[in-house]
């Protein structure tokens, strides 16, 4: 079986093709259930996102590529791309770690993937070695996430600043959020601290009537511009963004201000030019102001950071995908070792009753000693082999050799509940034999 | 078999310190797990210590003779055991970068460095005022030493958000309000268990030369009741006049400080213990 992944990417294709070939999410599963109907296509996953449209599958054979390619239609062609096997694997791994985004370490794709699996499985695509790797690149992803800095820091202005609003105070549960003006920044950042857990999102224009009209927009409470000496009491958060040529929020304004609200802090962010809060108020002892090139500054600094961490991340991605390929390699193994001891075992054991019947007057203790005999000639012949096998876990031609060898091949589908559990009692007995020395690694 | 204990509580400090430094430069949540587990495994073998230390002096209040080191071992502990109580109530791993070095740092010398014995005066050597005077002194000075540890890191925190330039360790540092919180309701504690030490403290003192407050003031009484006001006046403007922030964390630094400067007068010359092992 092989791992295959086509589809494009914003690093193979422009907005106005992604954006022709995007699967809406109502048609995904439909989608999925003409991928998996396709010749030779065992399970598939389709991660649909406005960066990405790649179909990941499991297919008999590579040839199975060339169909799915068709079922993103002519416009995908020229753009698509087409991975097998290991190449397709690290893709799936890279893109959950998020290391394959448009801003690098963003945190939405491993959520993405995990839904475009949850609709593969609605869909009856998703199988057994699908799942599998995608399990293994989710714990890839959450080690990038915790082991490395590459998802820490905001890197787009507005998100710095709800960032800082963090570290300045902690939980926002219950806090006191001021958007001064309408700008469209702002409320993209008032927004998104009212969806962080701010109690109270106050909104302020010089006209009441738009104050009214954005309060309904963003779920705030509409007051007016004149009361803004109580209203920075209030605040902890204050977002300027009013378009006012002069500065609105004042050092002395804010000096009156920090005194009332028994300097509590407050932090001051500033959208706009020119610049609506005087830049000298950040002097004040617990007033934080931070203005566009400020945030800009920040924002760039967390995109360096995120770049320095890429080597890293890239290093545990290496290595789940080593230590996943090598427990599948070796799952491959086990059925010709299964095979090789429950053939060398009833060799062994026919030879040993046909002896025992032939030799008359053996107690039951000389019996024991015989089997205990025969037993132990068989491990010692298949210690080697086994290890070796082990070892080179389907990488080379032994596993195939050895079934050549001993005339394995035929054994697996015998029908008949004896045959099978016979199997069964076989695959265990390789199992116990090969799981010890894994678990000891 | 106190001594192996203490090397063993040692080691497990050392490798805890290790594991918070290792993960300042890279973060893993393995990290902090082992670095909380090794200070813990430290803490409990360190108790032991004590414990056996003290069945072997005969046991409860019967000291006739203590050691610097002695005492720096115990603020160790007791430092460890505070942080790892805050550490369960606020998750500061970051503190933990610092308590796990600061205890190794105290603990080094405290057990390395051979020092005298000091004779307990006789007419003390059985007080239960001696008793909660020490303990209630080993949990203020742990306590606040704690709170000079958020302190700092406000302090750090504070600069680099004022001055718009965010550090590689900001980003592990909690938010500003978290550490000054968790400071001040550590100094809050620190004062009322440096209230104790020094009221029982007075009663030792009386025991010993008759006066609760012995003049000329030694150095030792000296810094604590500084100590003490400073950490008073703290608290009484945080309350009265709501201050926050960058001066609350400047003045719990200056009264730790001053505190050190109690543990200096301690050891160069404490009038109630005084004395020196023959």
């Amino acid at each position: 079986m092989t791992l295959l992944c086509v589809g494009l990417s914003h690093k193979q294709a422009p907005i106005a093709v992604r954006e022709r070939i995007a699967v809406p999410a109502e048609q995904v599963e439909g989608r999925l259930r003409q991928l998996k109907s396709l010749p030779g296509v065992r399970e598939a996953m389709l991660v649909s996102t406005c960066n990405r449209i790649e179909i990941f599958a499991v297919a008999d054979s590579r040839d199975a590529g060339e169909d799915v390619l068709e079922t993103l239609g002519p416009v995908a062609a020229p753009h698509a791309v087409r991975r097998f096997e290991e190449e397709a694997l690290r893709h799936l791994f890279r893109v959950t770690a998020s290391l394959d985004s448009m801003v690098v370490g963003e945190a939405q794709i491993l959520g993405q993937v995990k839904e475009a699996a949850a609709v593969a499985q609605q869909a009856g695509a998703l199988g057994p070695e699908l799942a599998k790797v995608l399990a293994r690149a989710t714990t890839a992803a959450k080690r990038v996430r915790t082991e490395t800095e590459i998802a820490r820091g905001a890197v787009s202005v507005s998100s710095v600043a709800v960032q800082l609003a963090h570290k300045l105070l902690g939980s926002l549960d219950g806090r006191t959020v001021l958007l001064l003006g309408a700008g469209e920044m702002a409320q993209l950042a008032a927004r998104e601290l009212r969806s962080q857990g701010a109690h109270e999102l106050l909104v302020a224009n010089r006209s009441p009537q738009q104050a009214e009209e954005l309060a309904r927009e963003v779920g705030g409470v509409p007051v007016s511009l004149a009361e803004l000496p109580a209203l920075l009491v209030r605040a902890d958060v204050a977002i300027c963004s009013t378009g006012a040529t002069e500065a609105v929020v004042t050092r002395e304004l804010m000096a009156r201000a920090l005194k009332a609200r028994r300097y509590r802090p407050i932090f001051l962010v500033d959208l706009t030019l020119p610049r609506n809060v005087e830049p000298s108020a950040n002097e004040l002892e617990n007033v934080y102001v931070y203005d566009l090139d400020d945030l800009e500054r920040v924002a760039v600094q967390n995109r360096d950071l995120r770049a320095s961490q890429v080597a890293r991340a890239e290093e545990i991605v290496e290595q789940e995908l080593k230590a996943f390929l090598l427990a599948s390699r070796e799952r491959t193994a086990v059925p010709v070792l299964a095979r090789l001891r429950a053939h060398a075992e009833s060799v062994a054991r026919a030879e040993v009753e046909k002896t025992l019947a032939s030799l008359q007057g053996l107690d039951e203790k000389q019996q024991k000693t015989v089997r205990a005999m025969a037993s132990a000639i068989v491990n010692k012949l298949l210690h080697t082999p086994t290890s070796r096998l082990r070892t080179e876990a389907g990488r080379g031609p032994l596993g195939e050799a050895t079934a050549a060898l001993f005339g394995l091949e035929a054994e697996p589908e015998q029908p008949g509940e004896q045959a099978s559990s016979e199997q069964a009692r076989a695959e265990s007995a390789a199992e116990g034999a090969v799981l010890p020395l894994l678990r000891k690694r | 078999m106190a001594t192996i204990l203490v090397h063993i509580a040692l080691l497990a400090y050392t490798a805890g310190a290790a594991a918070f430094l290792t993960w300042l430069v890279r973060p893993s949540p393995g990290l902090v797990r082992a670095g909380r587990m090794l200070l813990l495994v430290g803490v409990v073998v360190h108790f032991a210590a004590f414990g056996v230390s003290l069945g072997v002096a005969g046991a409860g209040l019967g000291i006739k003779a203590w050691k610097g080191g002695e005492l720096f071992s115990l603020l160790a502990a007791v430092t460890v055991t505070g942080y790892l109580l805050l550490d369960f109530r606020y998750e500061l791993p970051v503190a933990g970068a610092f308590v796990g070095p600061f205890t190794v740092a105290v603990m080094v010398p405290a057990h390395l460095v051979h020092s005298n014995a000091r004779v307990i005066a006789p007419e003390v050597s059985h007080s239960i005022a001696l008793f909660v005077h020490v303990g209630a002194a080993a949990i203020g000075t742990a306590v606040l030493a704690l709170s000079f540890g958020l302190s700092v890191l406000y302090l750090a925190s504070e600069r680099q958000m004022k001055e718009k330039r965010p550090g590689r360790l900001f980003a592990r540092l909690p938010s500003l309000d978290l550490l000054d919180r968790a400071g001040y309701r550590l100094a809050v504690w620190g004062f009322v268990f440096l209230s104790l030490a020094i009221a029982t403290g007075s009663l030792v003192s009386r025991e010993v030369t008759g006066s609760p407050f012995p003049f000329p003031v030694a150095p030792k009484e000296g810094f604590a009741v500084l100590a003490w006001a400073l950490f008073a006046s703290l608290i009484q403007a945080r309350l009265v006049a709501g201050w926050r922030g960058r001066r609350v964390a400047m003045l719990v630094v200056a009264g730790f400080v001053l505190l050190v400067g109690t543990y200096v007068g301690l050891l160069s010359a404490a009038p109630a213990l005084r004395g020196t092992a023959a």
